[in-house]
């Protein structure tokens, strides 16, 4: 009865009464339940291994800091890191220059097939990084491969594949990737502008190119931080790319600690060293995260002004 | 909201320690794990190069009617280790038998992944398999797997090429006259092989160094030594060296790439050195090549010497997962010992035990399974030079207890040399360093020479 009469008084007024009141976690309690197994325990177990050292020779013993302290001295780490960096100073800022190009275009309306060219340049999206990294490689082949037969009739001996401008390569194929999914974003925030904004602009004597400057690209700019952010973590993930073009690449350009992920990757599968490879991931995360954090907050910014 | 932080923590708390005590329980009580010899329902993890799996276990079923067997193909030897180590780790499901390379046997041994076959009565069993494979399956003094392939290093090489160089390959006695060889096929455009110096080349690297008498690393119980400057290692990198300098190996192309495929096939490489169980896989590769080929005892590092070296291979173990070992044995004893091996050295794997190695029908030319391969090699009796081959003396060469990442680090190091960055006595001394390394952070006593 007074179980009643207080559940009646809750829902008549909505104030928080200082008393447990369980009713919110039966609405709460599965998604609770599937959240902390599936997101929490897996980094906290993560944190958890990252403390211990398990050896071929004396098994698993805790070690506290040590696979910290390690990461922080080891060269092969922080070639990675310095790799992936350089990438993404790069490659991000070419792709999303593409990719605002394109929704610029298809956005202006005045140019035929926009449908087709919408749906074909999303279309690598779709493809399986693995296949669409397989097909480059083949592409890239300088003996067998598209440049293969490009050198044999210019007479040149041009190699994509060559250590020094391998980067670049694998840059275009995440590129050729991923234009089209940023491209989307920035044309889905572009179709949210009203047309009668373009018609008054038009009336008041502005060209096409002040409506880009004064009303697309201001547009733009909120879509700019998610698909930067998106971009930066993806760059700093790379893996399926570098990975596959392993064994077709000559002179095994790309190492097994060619970046982070990679590194991480062959110390838990090849070099049994799972929590070695813990602690690099965890250390991996929190540099992605402070990235992405000081961008957004940036981004954040020059949104207030 | 305070509560809800609470909750997550307490229930975070004791998922992770249910986690750890079930990692914990990793004691294996052998008894319970031997289960029925005569019923189980096994499962089998490894490749199928030759796509005879399939018989081989209706046949296996039929004789022992109370088991049945669950083959997985789960892809390269690489994937299959990757594979195991994962179940391993998780502390379940993993299979009951796995195929495995001979080298990364003994990592899984020292692991406790694999069961000692001893007390299955597997020790008995040692006169009857070629030393070569045999013997890098023991751990301990005690076998962790047998063996279902043996590798002898051999010589393949490409007559229509030599014949346009104007070489005759059975006069290549020795490393020195490959060496002239190389010369000569450089200059039709061909290359006499390919070395890129990827993981992928160290099969092939062990069993060169192996065959000029290289130990660059000794195990001895939890100490190891290594050392990539002895006399073999020292006689292996000068002449690697020379073929280098001189333009005279293919440094792009790594092994059982697809350009290597092409290059095999197009005659661009003239021969490999490389494991007896090769014909297959040059038949697939390199059909426009047919009738082309021949095969040869490998080159000798001193004239009149008779060494050989064992290049791959691979074994059957059993799992310490395994709730039925017993039937897991059966399992393998009859595809690598018994009937099962008389089946797959009939359909193209090179077999590593001695009975059938030496019988007659093993190289008998008109054998069904001899002369589709005999063709190939223009006639030539192949299981004859392979078997010959197979017998000749093997000096004895372990591998490290951490070879996957032996093979994976050689790709690191090692192929700076083949750019031409650093010499190879350059790139040995950085991978002695790297395995020297390695050593110490999984407990080894390691010195580095």
């Amino acid at each position: 009865m007074t179980a009643q009469v207080q559940a009646t008084t809750a829902s008549r007024i909505p104030v928080n009464k200082h008393k447990r009141d369980w009713r919110g976690w039966k609405f709460m309690g599965p998604f609770a339940v599937v959240f902390v197994f599936v997101f929490i325990i897996p980094i906290v177990y993560a944190i958890y291994i990252s403390f211990f050292k398990r050896q071929m020779i004396g098994g698993t013993k805790f070690v506290g800091v040590e696979n910290y302290a390690r990461l922080l001295t080891d060269t092969n780490f922080w070639q990675a890191v310095g790799r992936v960096a350089i990438f993404t100073c790069f490659q991000v800022p070419i792709m999303l220059f593409l990719s605002a190009a394109m929704a610029l275009a298809l956005d202006s309306m005045k140019l035929h097939g926009t449908k087709f060219f919408r749906i074909a340049t999303f279309l690598p999206y779709a493809v399986p990084a693995v296949v669409s990294t397989m097909v480059w490689g083949f592409v890239y082949g300088a003996k067998y491969g598209l440049v293969g037969s490009l050198n044999d009739l210019l007479g040149t001996n041009i190699d994509v594949l060559e250590p020094n401008v391998l980067l670049a390569s694998i840059a275009n194929i995440n590129t050729w990737e991923f234009t089209g999914y940023n491209m989307l974003i920035f044309y889905s925030a572009l179709s949210t502008i009203p047309h009668s904004l373009y018609e008054a602009a038009s009336i008041d004597g502005a060209t096409e190119w002040d409506i880009v400057k004064k009303i697309k690209l201001p547009e733009l700019k909120g879509s700019l931080a998610i698909t930067v952010i998106f971009s930066i973590i993806g760059s700093f993930q790379l893996f399926n790319e570098p990975s596959v073009l392993q064994n077709m690449v000559p002179g095994n350009a790309i190492t097994t600690y060619y970046t982070p992920n990679m590194y991480a990757y062959n110390l838990s599968f090849t070099g049994n060293q799972s929590n070695y490879a813990a602690a690099l991931a965890i250390v991996m995360a929190i540099i992605t995260m402070t990235i992405a954090y000081i961008v957004q907050l940036k981004s954040m910014k020059e949104q207030m002004k | 909201m305070r509560n809800g932080k609470k909750f997550i923590a307490a229930t975070a708390a004791a998922a992770t320690l249910v986690g750890m005590a079930a990692c914990g329980n990793d004691a294996n009580n052998a008894e319970a794990n031997l289960g029925d010899a005569d019923k189980a329902e096994l499962v089998f993890w490894g490749w199928d190069s030759g796509n005879t799996m399939k018989d081989l276990i209706a046949d296996f079923e039929e004789a022992n009617p109370g088991i049945t067997v669950k083959f997985n193909n789960t892809g390269t030897a690489a994937d299959t280790s990757t594979a195991l180590s994962n179940a391993i780790e998780a502390g379940n499901g993993a299979p009951d038998v796995v195929m495995l390379e001979d080298p990364t046997v003994t990592q899984f041994a020292v692991t406790g992944g694999l069961v000692s076959l001893k007390e299955f009565g597997a020790a008995d069993l040692k006169d009857d398999y070629a030393a070569g494979p045999w013997n890098k399956l023991q751990y301990n003094g005690e076998p962790y797997a047998l063996p279902i392939d043996s590798g002898p290093e051999m010589f393949f090489y490409n007559k229509a090429v030599f014949d346009k160089a104007g070489v005759d390959a059975e006069s290549i006695e020795t490393w020195d006259d490959y060496y002239e060889a190389a010369k000569k096929i450089r200059v039709t455009g061909s290359y006499i092989t390919n070395m890129a110096g990827t993981e992928n080349d160290y099969q092939p690297f062990t069993a060169q160094a192996w065959q000029a008498g290289a130990q660059p690393w000794k195990v001895d119980g939890e100490n190891i030594t290594i050392n990539m400057h002895d006399e073999g290692m020292t006689k292996y990198v000068e002449f690697v060296q020379k073929l280098i300098d001189e333009d005279l190996v293919d440094t792009k192309t790594p092994n059982w790439s697809d350009d290597w495929n092409r290059e095999l096939n197009d005659g661009t490489l003239a021969s490999l050195t490389i494991g007896a169980w090769m014909p297959i896989n040059l038949m697939n590769g390199a059909p426009d090549q047919a009738g082309n080929w021949r095969v040869r005892t490998l080159p000798q590092w001193n004239a009149g010497d008779e060494v050989s070296a064992e290049d791959g291979g691979s074994a059957l173990a059993v799992v310490s997962q395994s709730k039925q070992q017993a039937a897991a044995y059966k399992f393998i004893e009859y595809l690598t010992h018994g009937d099962g091996a008389d089946t797959m050295a009939a359909t193209g794997t090179f077999p590593s035990l001695k009975r059938i190695l030496s019988s007659d029908s093993f190289t008998d030319p008109d054998a069904e399974a001899n002369k589709e391969v005999n063709e190939f090699f223009g006639g030539q009796n192949v299981n004859e030079v392979l078997a010959a081959a197979a017998q000749l003396p093997v000096t004895e060469f372990q591998y490290l207890p951490y070879n996957p990442f032996a093979q994976s680090s050689y790709g690191d190091q090692i192929s700076k040399a083949y750019t031409g960055e650093i010499t190879l006595e350059e790139a040995m001394a950085n991978y002695a360093q790297a395995l020297g390394d390695h050593g110490t952070q999984q407990g080894y006593t390691v010195t580095v020479e």
